[in-house]
């Protein structure tokens, strides 16, 4: 019968992400088994990286998981099978470095390798897509975050990844890691908050003003277009001469190299994306309805507030957005001139080619990355009040 | 009463109302017609100064508008555009009460005021009070956007092609619909459009513009009978001038005593109605009821045509 439909359907990027569970699993080593911190190691397949029980459970779950990408639709079961994935491998891979250093051996180091990165990716993969077939809410993508926060706090509190290189890494350096991660922080938020300062009068300036625009764009554009170094560069001669010039800079603490020029550089790149979508949202705002204001009787404050920001607040948001994700990322180039943050772990790491410690910096800041797009994402949805998208 | 003194405006070298004057008394609906860029809006614009004049004063009640604040003028004026332009960040109710929480009225009033504009304008207050423009149909969006210049209880509305953007039929029913509500609420309105059927629906007077100037301000029927220029007379269409005619004139004035046999017509309806329902019917003469129904009188083809000879000559 024309209407019968066949049992098995194979899902197109179900059929992908079991495929790199299959390479993960066959071809790839889970974690890596070095003699000391910064000699190369090697490889051990999942099989022989756990107790004979927990290889055999992890790999069956694994292989459920990849079936479940595979061959099942609802995309809750296949939400609830990326989930058990990586509630599985995350502590598995914890349990590894326990299980494969050698008793009473200090010097020895166990990383997760390309096996463990692959499947972690796969399940990220599956569940990322089975969220976006969910079309969740704004409040239900935070309390997604909240949840995956959550379970990678309990992971890394209750001590399952303490016997791996890269919380030896941090045990090392618990102290410092918190202070660079409170400057890298301080860098990329505080010059996001001092580019919207500047950056929303700026644009609504030239929103009003059309001769200030094409200059002001030009400007900021060509801005962007400097690389970071050479932009810390540029600062460093006038900085400099401020630092040794004027008694009350050099309280503040600004010098030619170090978190001034750093912050100011992350300053100078947010203004463009600020003051663009400053623009951008009020000359969106439709001219009846600009007009219709006028018409009865508001005020150019009035209007303003009342009518223009609000129905730019959205893609301001989204200028702020883009600012924040960019300065996440870029602040760890601060590292670069004696700026601190997180990237000061990963010019360590590369200066030892110790690859742990480089993960140090660097993951912490691709979760900031990436909790400040999801968050932010959800609350430019909150405030598109009356828009077509909601409701 | 408003009255437009020697109006006039130019954008550089561009004349875009040249000398206009006219003046619309209380209750009176005034239309404005003419081709596009004629200068319509522009005239109607001056009126609550969302453009200054360059010469020419316009009077409210007496008063000089040049001497008001302009917020505090435009809190008086009602005004709809062709768009609407409700504030999509907005339910209908807040739009409504925009000019209201303006002029610092206390919530229980506004909410009361909501709740009658939205049974005037046949919206269910409790489905359409929460709603945000874009869950609205375009006719009820414009309902919405003339409650709105009506929620401060302005004595004067502007309009600009208000039923623009509606389709024949709903169009037909907002204008009924806004001419009973001006019939009830006593309210003063300017209206702009270019559809002559609409001019001739709504007016009391009409003014016809073109290329910057007032060619004529008048009443419908004389606009018919003796247009100024060849311009008007082009423009009212001189093929339709009769029906127009007859468009404007209700049974009532034609009807003759007696009887006769048939479907009845109401004594408010048109004489071009009336005419249509005789050629439908294939009747020479049809009876005619008052409003309760009972029988008045009757209502000929030799009637109407004879009425309509009457009033060209
Ligand atoms: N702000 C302005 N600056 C320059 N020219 C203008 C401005 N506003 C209107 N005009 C010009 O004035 C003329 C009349 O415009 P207006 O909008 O009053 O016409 P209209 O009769 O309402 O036309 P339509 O029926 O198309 O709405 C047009 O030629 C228009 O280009
Ligand atoms: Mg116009």
């Amino acid at each position: 019968m024309p209407t019968l439909r066949p049992t098995l359907h194979l899902d197109r990027l179900g059929s992908v992400i079991a495929g790199l569970i299959g390479l993960a699993l066959v071809a790839s080593p889970f974690v890596t088994y070095r003699a000391n911190r910064i000699v190369s190691g090697e490889g051990r397949l999942l099989f022989d990286a756990l107790p004979p029980a927990g290889a055999v459970g992890t790999i069956l779950v694994v292989i459920g998981v990849a079936l479940c990408a595979a061959l099942a639709h609802r995309p809750l079961v296949r939400l609830a099978a990326a989930s058990l994935g990586l509630c599985v491998i995350f502590p598995a891979v914890g349990v590894s470095a326990g299980f494969v250093t050698p008793v009473g051996n200090t010097f020895a180091r166990v990383s997760p390798a390309i096996g463990f990165w692959l499947l972690a990716l796969a399940f990220a993969l599956l569940a990322a897509d089975a969220l976006t077939r969910l079309r969740l809410g704004p409040w239900g993508r935070l309390a997604a975050l909240s949840i995956a926060a959550g379970m990678l706090a309990l992971l890394l509190l209750s001590g399952a990844w303490s016997d791996l290189s890269l919380m030896k890494e941090y045990a090392n350096r618990a102290e410092s890691f918190w202070r660079e991660g409170r400057q890298h922080l301080w860098l990329a938020f505080g010059s996001m908050g001092a580019a919207c300062l500047v950056g929303l009068p700026l644009g609504l300036a030239s929103h009003r003003v059309p001769a200030l625009r094409a200059a002001l764009l030009q400007g900021l554009s060509i801005v962007q277009t400097i690389p970071s170094i050479a932009l810390f560069g540029i600062l460093i001669a006038p900085l400099g001469y401020l630092a040794a010039n004027v008694p009350l800079a050099a309280a503040l603490g600004i010098r030619g190299i170090g978190a001034a020029p750093a912050f100011i550089a992350l300053f100078l790149y947010s203004l463009l994306p600020v003051v663009a979508n400053t623009m951008a949202g009020l000359s969106q705002v439709p001219a009846d309805v600009t007009e219709a204001a006028r018409g009865m009787g508001l005020s150019r404050r009035q209007r303003l507030v009342q009518i223009e920001l609000p129905l730019a607040f959205p893609v301001i948001l989204a200028g702020i957005r883009i600012v924040l994700v960019q300065n996440l990322g870029l602040a760890t180039i601060a590292a670069l001139i004696g700026g601190g943050g997180f990237g000061t772990f990963v010019f360590q790491g590369i200066g030892q080619t110790a690859i742990d410690l480089v993960l140090l910096g660097a993951l912490p800041t691709v979760a900031l990355s990436f909790a400040a797009a999801i968050i932010l994402d959800a609350i430019i949805d909150l405030t598109r009040r009356g828009g077509h998208d909601r409701d | 009463m408003i009255e437009i003194e020697h109006l006039s405006k130019h954008y550089g070298d561009n004349i875009v109302v040249d000398d206009v004057s006219f003046a619309v008394g209380d209750g009176e609906i005034a239309v404005v017609v003419g081709t596009s860029g004629a200068g319509k809006s522009t005239l109607l614009r001056m009126i609550n100064r969302l453009v200054v004049p360059n010469t020419g004063r316009v009077l409210i009640d007496g008063q000089d508008t040049a001497t008001l604040p302009e917020d505090e003028l435009r809190h008086r004026i009602g005004y709809v555009i062709q768009g609407y332009g409700l504030f999509p960040h907005r339910t209908v109710a807040e739009n409504i009460s925009t000019v209201p929480r303006l002029l610092g009225w206390d919530r229980r009033r506004i909410a009361a005021r909501v709740e009658e504009l939205l049974d005037l304008f046949q919206l269910d207050p409790g489905e359409f009070a929460q709603k945000f423009p874009h869950q609205l149909s375009g006719g009820q969006q414009q309902r919405v956007g003339v409650a709105r210049a009506l929620a401060a209880k302005p004595a004067l509305l502007l309009m600009d092609e208000p039923f623009g953007s509606l389709d024949p039929v709903i169009r037909g029913k907002a204008q009924d619909d806004l001419l009973a509500i001006q019939r009830r609420l006593g309210t003063t309105i300017v209206l702009v459009t270019h559809d002559m059927n609409e001019a001739f629906h709504l007016g009391d007077r009409i003014a016809v513009m073109d290329q910057a100037r007032l060619l004529q301000y008048a009443k419908p029927a004389d606009l018919l009978t003796h247009p100024a220029e060849a311009f008007v007379e082009q423009l009212v269409g001189t093929a339709e001038r009769p029906f127009r005619l007859l468009s404007l004139v209700t049974v009532k004035d034609a009807m003759e005593p007696g009887s006769a046999e048939g479907e009845p017509i109401t004594v408010s309806a048109t004489l071009r109605d009336a005419l249509a329902q005789l050629i439908w019917r294939g009747r020479p003469a049809l009876p005619v009821t008052d409003a309760s129904g009972a029988p008045v009188g009757r209502i000929s083809v030799d009637g109407i045509l004879k009425h309509g000879r009457a009033s060209l000559s």
